[in-house]
This record gives C-alpha cells, sequence and structure tokens, in this order.
C-alpha cells in the first residue's frame, strides 16, 4: 500500500525581487495513515510552507511530493482540484467559516463540493458535530460560536469529507489553552479512530503529547523527529 | 451553490437591498424608455399599419408617412390595371392650420380618404360613422386631439385652412407621432383644402391590394416596371422606412438608447462593485473550498448564482412596477408598450447586466493566493 504523503527533496525558494528566501530545504518524509503528526519549530522555519506545498495548494521549486502515489508535482491547475477534493482537508487558525452560514450548512458545503451524495451527507454532518460537542449549535451562524466552538466545526468539516489527509495549520493559535487542547484530542481520536493521517503545525509545546510523531523544523529543514513510544 | 449564494445574500440586508434597489431603478429606467420608445415608434406608423392592402406607392425618396409629396392622380388607374393589383385606392394626407375655438391656431395632420371604402380611414369610431364625411366640409377628428383642440364635439364646426368644417364623428386610438393632432376628411375634401399643394388632379399615395394568386414581391415588381418617378413599397416595408426615419434621422432612437445604455451600466455597475466586495470579503472561505477540492468553476457558480439572484429578483420587481405604471402612461394618452418581446429582451439584458458585471470577481478567484489562507 502507498504511504499518504512521500516528499523527496521537496524545497521552496520565494523570490521577492531580488531577496530570495529559502522557506523549505530538502525536506524528506514519509508520512502513513493513522499518523498523528506535529509539525514544530520557531516563527519563520517553514512550516507553514511545507503544509502548503503537501496540500498541493503551493508549488515546490523543486524536489517531489506523492500523494498516494500520485505524483503531483508536474500537475496543472486542472487535475490538482481533483487530487484535493479526493484527498485532502484543511483546518486554519482562522476557522474560515462563511459567516452566512450556519455550522451544518459550512459542513454540508465541502461535503457538496466533495461530490458525496446528499442523503449521505446530512446524517454525516450531524454525527460529526455531535461528536464535537456541538450538537445543540448546529444551526448556529459562526458569529454566535466561540472560537474553540468555530474551530470545532471546522474540525468537524476537515472530517465529514472522509478526505484520509487532513492538514492543519496553527488550529490552536487562536484559542487559550483549555479550549485548543479540546479541540486537538477531538481531532486525535477521531483521526486515530478512522484511520487518517493528520499533520499539525503548531508553535505549541504543550500539545505534544497529542501527537505519534513529531517533526521539528529549524531554517526550513526538518532537523529532529521524536516518535511516542507505546 | 443557488442556496449557498441566496445566504450569502440575505445575510448582508442592508448592502443587498440597496444593491437590489439599484438594480430596480436601472431595470425600469429601461423599461420605461424601451416601452415609450416602442410605443413611439407604433405610433409612429398606426395608420400605414391599421390600412389594409399590402403596397404603398409613394413619391420618390419619400423617406416617412408623415412627409411625402403629391402624385398625379391618374397613377391610381395605372396601379388599378397593373397584373396582380386585385384593388387600389388613394390617399391623401397634407399639413393644415385649425382655429381655436378660443383664438390662436394649432397645426394638425390632414388625412383624405374615400368614404365609401373607408381604406386609410379612422379604423374605430367612438361617437359617428367614417362614413360621415362623404359629400361636404365634414371632418372626423381624434379623441386623443382633445388635449390639443381643446373639447372637440360633434355638431361643432371648426376652421380648417380657412374652410369651415362639421365635426361629425368622433375617432379612437389615432394617436399622433408629430403631436399635431390628425383629423379625417373626404379624400375629395383634402384635395380642396389646399389646392396649391394638392388640388384636383393629385393624390399623395396609392395604396394597392395584391390578387389571391400573385405574391407582393412579384407585383412590386411589375408596378416599378409600370411606374416611373415613384417609390414602391410593401406596407411592413414603409412602416419599418417610417420607424427608422423617425429613430434615426431625428436623433430619437439615440437618445433612448443612450439612456438605455447609461442605465445598463449603472446598474452594472452597483451589482458588480457588490459582487466584488462579496468576493473580496469572501476570499478566505473561497479559497478555503479550493483547498478542499473546489475548482474555480465552483466557486464561479456560486458568483454568479448571486447575480442571477440580483437579476431575477430585480427584473421581477421592475416588471411590476412596469405594469403598474403603464396605467399612468395610458392615462396621459402616451403608448408605453410592454409586451411578451420587451419582457423576454429586458430579462436578457437584466441577467447580462448582472452576469457580466461579475466577471470581476473572477480574476479575483483565479488568482487567490494560498498564503491568505493561514493568516489567523
Ligand atoms: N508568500 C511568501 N512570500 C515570501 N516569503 C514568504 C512567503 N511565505 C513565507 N515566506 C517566508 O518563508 C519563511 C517560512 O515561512 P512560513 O510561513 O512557512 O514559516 P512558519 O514556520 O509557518 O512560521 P510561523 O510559525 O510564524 O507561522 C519565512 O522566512 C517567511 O518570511
Ligand atoms: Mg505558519
Amino acid at each position: 500500500m502507498d504511504a499518504a504523503i512521500v516528499t523527496k527533496d521537496l524545497t521552496k525558494i520565494y523570490a521577492e525581487g531580488r531577496i530570495e528566501v529559502k522557506a523549505v530545504s530538502s525536506v524528506t518524509l514519509q508520512l502513513n495513515e493513522g499518523e498523528v503528526v506535529g509539525l514544530l519549530g520557531p516563527s519563520g522555519s517553514g512550516k507553514t510552507t511545507l503544509l502548503s506545498m503537501i496540500g498541493c495548494i503551493l508549488r515546490p521549486t523543486d524536489g517531489s511530493i506523492k500523494i498516494y502515489g500520485n505524483e503531483i508535482t508536474g500537475m496543472d491547475e486542472t487535475t490538482l482540484p481533483n487530487i484535493r477534493k479526493k484527498y485532502i482537508s484543511f483546518i486554519f487558525q482562522g476557522f474560515n467559516l462563511f459567516p452566512a452560514l450556519t455550522a451544518i450548512e459550512n459542513v454540508l458545503l465541502i461535503l457538496k463540493l466533495k461530490g458525496i451524495n446528499k442523503n449521505v451527507s446530512n446524517q454525516r454532518a450531524k454525527d460529526l458535530l455531535t461528536v464535537v460537542g456541538l450538537s445543540e449549535r448546529m444551526h448556529f451562524l459562526p458569529r454566535d460560536l466561540s472560537g474553540g466552538q468555530k474551530q470545532r466545526v471546522a474540525v468537524a468539516r476537515a472530517l465529514a469529507a472522509n478526505s484520509p489527509i487532513i492538514l492543519a495549520d496553527e488550529p490552536t493559535g487562536n484559542l487559550d489553552y483549555t479550549n485548543g487542547r479540546k479541540v486537538m484530542e477531538i481531532l486525535r481520536n477521531l483521526a486515530v479512530e478512522q484511520k487518517r493521517c493528520v499533520v499539525v503545525s503548531t508553535h505549541d509545546n504543550r500539545i505534544e503529547d497529542i501527537f505519534d510523531r513529531i517533526l521539528l523544523m529549524e531554517d526550513g529543514q526538518i532537523i529532529n523527529e521524536k516518535r511516542r513510544l507505546s | 451553490m443557488f442556496y449557498v449564494a441566496l445566504k450569502i445574500i440575505s445575510y448582508d440586508k442592508v448592502r443587498s437591498f440597496i444593491t437590489l434597489l439599484g438594480v430596480v431603478f436601472a431595470v425600469s429606467l429601461i423599461f420605461a424608455q424601451m416601452g415609450i420608445y416602442l410605443g413611439l415608434m407604433e405610433t409612429s406608423s398606426i395608420i400605414i399599419d391599421h390600412t389594409p392592402g399590402d403596397i404603398w406607392i409613394t413619391s420618390k425618396n419619400c423617406k416617412n408617412f408623415d412627409f411625402s409629396q403629391p402624385l398625379p392622380e391618374y397613377l391610381y388607374y395605372h396601379v388599378l390595371s397593373t397584373e396582380g393589383v386585385q384593388w387600389a385606392e388613394k390617399l391623401i394626407v397634407t399639413w393644415g392650420i385649425i382655429k381655436q375655438k378660443e383664438g390662436g391656431t394649432e397645426q394638425v395632420e390632414v388625412v383624405g380618404y374615400n368614404p365609401d371604402t373607408g381604406i386609410g380611414g379612422p379604423w374605430k369610431m367612438k361617437i359617428g360613422d367614417s362614413r360621415a364625411v362623404k359629400n361636404g366640409n365634414f371632418t372626423i377628428v381624434d379623441d386623443s386631439a382633445k388635449r390639443r383642440l381643446g373639447d372637440v364635439k360633434v355638431g361643432e364646426y371648426r376652421e380648417v385652412l380657412w374652410k369651415r368644417l362639421e365635426i361629425v364623428g368622433i375617432s379612437q386610438d389615432v394617436k399622433s407621432f408629430t403631436t399635431a393632432p390628425i383629423i379625417f376628411t373626404s379624400y375629395r375634401l383634402a384635395q380642396k383644402l389646399d389646392p396649391n399643394w394638392i388640388g384636383p388632379d393629385k393624390t399623395v399615395f396609392v395604396i394597392a391590394k395584391v390578387s389571391p394568386k400573385y405574391s407582393v414581391e412579384q407585383v412590386i415588381k411589375n408596378l416599378k416596371k409600370r411606374l416611373k418617378g415613384v417609390d414602391v413599397y410593401s406596407k411592413e416595408s414603409f412602416s419599418m422606412k417610417t420607424r427608422l426615419y423617425w429613430t434615426i434621422e431625428t436623433g430619437v432612437g439615440f437618445s433612448f438608447l443612450l439612456t438605455i445604455s447609461i442605465s445598463f451600466l449603472i446598474g452594472m455597475l452597483i451589482v458588480g462593485q457588490t459582487i466584488y466586495n462579496s468576493t473580496v470579503e469572501h476570499i478566505k472561505e473561497f479559497g478555503t473550498l479550493k483547498a478542499m477540492g473546489a475548482s474555480n468553476f465552483d466557486i464561479y457558480k456560486l458568483i454568479f448564482s448571486q447575480a442571477l439572484i440580483n437579476a431575477l429578483l430585480g427584473y421581477f420587481m421592475s416588471l411590476i412596477i412596469t405594469l403598474l405604471s403603464v396605467k399612468i402612461y395610458e392615462a396621459t394618452e402616451m403608448v408605453m408598450v410592454v409586451n411578451m418581446w420587451v419582457n423576454v429582451l429586458i430579462l436578457g439584458l437584466t441577467m447580462l447586466m448582472c452576469l457580466s458585471s461579475a466577471l470581476v470577481s473572477i480574476r479575483k478567484i483565479k488568482k487567490i493566493d494560498p498564503a491568505i489562507l493561514f493568516r489567523g
């Protein structure tokens, strides 16, 4: 079976005028289903850049990425959406929920775009919102939800879509410790249970214990790797 | 997608209301301008369109119904004896001065027709009979002329071109395009009213009816071969020529076109800027959809749905406003045309206006920078 994500010598250089910034430098790694991976490192170390490339929304300058065996580095904007549709969901620091749509409508919109049958998606959206603890607030608009609740909607949205890969960039960045931790625990439990491959970039050392595997980044490179002893 | 677009629109009620108001304003103006224009055009050829017969023979280079030159009357007999002509009739259209009861004068357009056949005469009478103008100094005045001529009554006398004429009937629906009221007399009287211009041996038009077995084109060809120094038109093309004359050569059409275009542009700007703002405000959400596999096309559908909702809501509100205001127009003796074709045309224009205005947002979606998604 193919690994969820395989990168080889993945490099991203941002060129702004004459200044070049090597944001990610020759990253080679393999990530598997059922793994919850933490991407840690100081600000500017390249976490977000790496995550964007893995998520097929940013083109690498060099190197290759395989998503379930599909080499995506050569693909153009007509085929890439299909890869993203099939394999990838995101959770962002800023939640990025449509303010005009209720919690459940935000989840359903993604399910529709992912091409999931309407009868199935209704039930699935309800189930997941219940699992993340929002059964009472499914029909609330984002403005009527707290930050932690909004992020739980985003988690439900990412998981409902059945994408095998879930990428989260600073998902606790806008939340206090308790709420952040709660969201991360929900994400972890569901991911393990459903054998997803989850990659989370974060500054927050206090949630290290959530991860099965921790990749430590610095200056665009992975300088250290820790695995949970189990 | 339509549902999501509807939710987005109804979320920001104030903005959506203002946008809708803009669309309704623009589209109602287009309705009114187009309706009035078509009404005027209908009026400009109203007598041609209501006169039986298939072919109109006019003086050379005649530009329209209202300003034609006299023709020798014997042409009528030539027309009558041309192959394929079933019947022919003469019709005079000329200008006159009418004395007002309380002093002053008004210009009138005098139509002289044969009262025995009624061809070219009034097609709908409010009071009296169209044959009543026969054998005497009689006239029929249209009901719509009351605004200019005061209260005209059957039995009264009015002086037209220094002849006292008795009003013997009131016609209906013969609205005047030139604003000079239309009055009818017998063909013979019309010749005598202005002896220097028309006179006893002249007509202005000859109208012909094509025999059942002949085609109009064929008979026009026959007539052109036979008659020299005249123009020969089918009824439809003479009607169209008259309309085009007023549309193009007087600048009337241009001013309507200008107003319609400006309304269209205003509507486009209002919708365009609302949709653009909304797109910019939702750029992170749209980017998130893209990051999870939505194609650009999926998101265009969402944006165009918003435009479409604006178009449809705006259109139907404008239609209602227009239908209500038609009644007001009728009260002022003006004609505003609102028919199936106008409705469909304006629906198309409204859609074009709203959808094309959404195009500016397309570029924004195509070029979403993934970096913005990650900003807290
Ligand atoms: N769009 C961009 N254009 C130019 N340079 C960029 C861009 N995005 C990131 N960089 C640079 O690339 C480097 C890595 O940035 P990145 O955002 O990946 O780091 P990060 O680890 O996610 O940081 P943080 O923890 O602050 O989110 C930084 O030096 C940053 O300034
Ligand atoms: Mg970052």
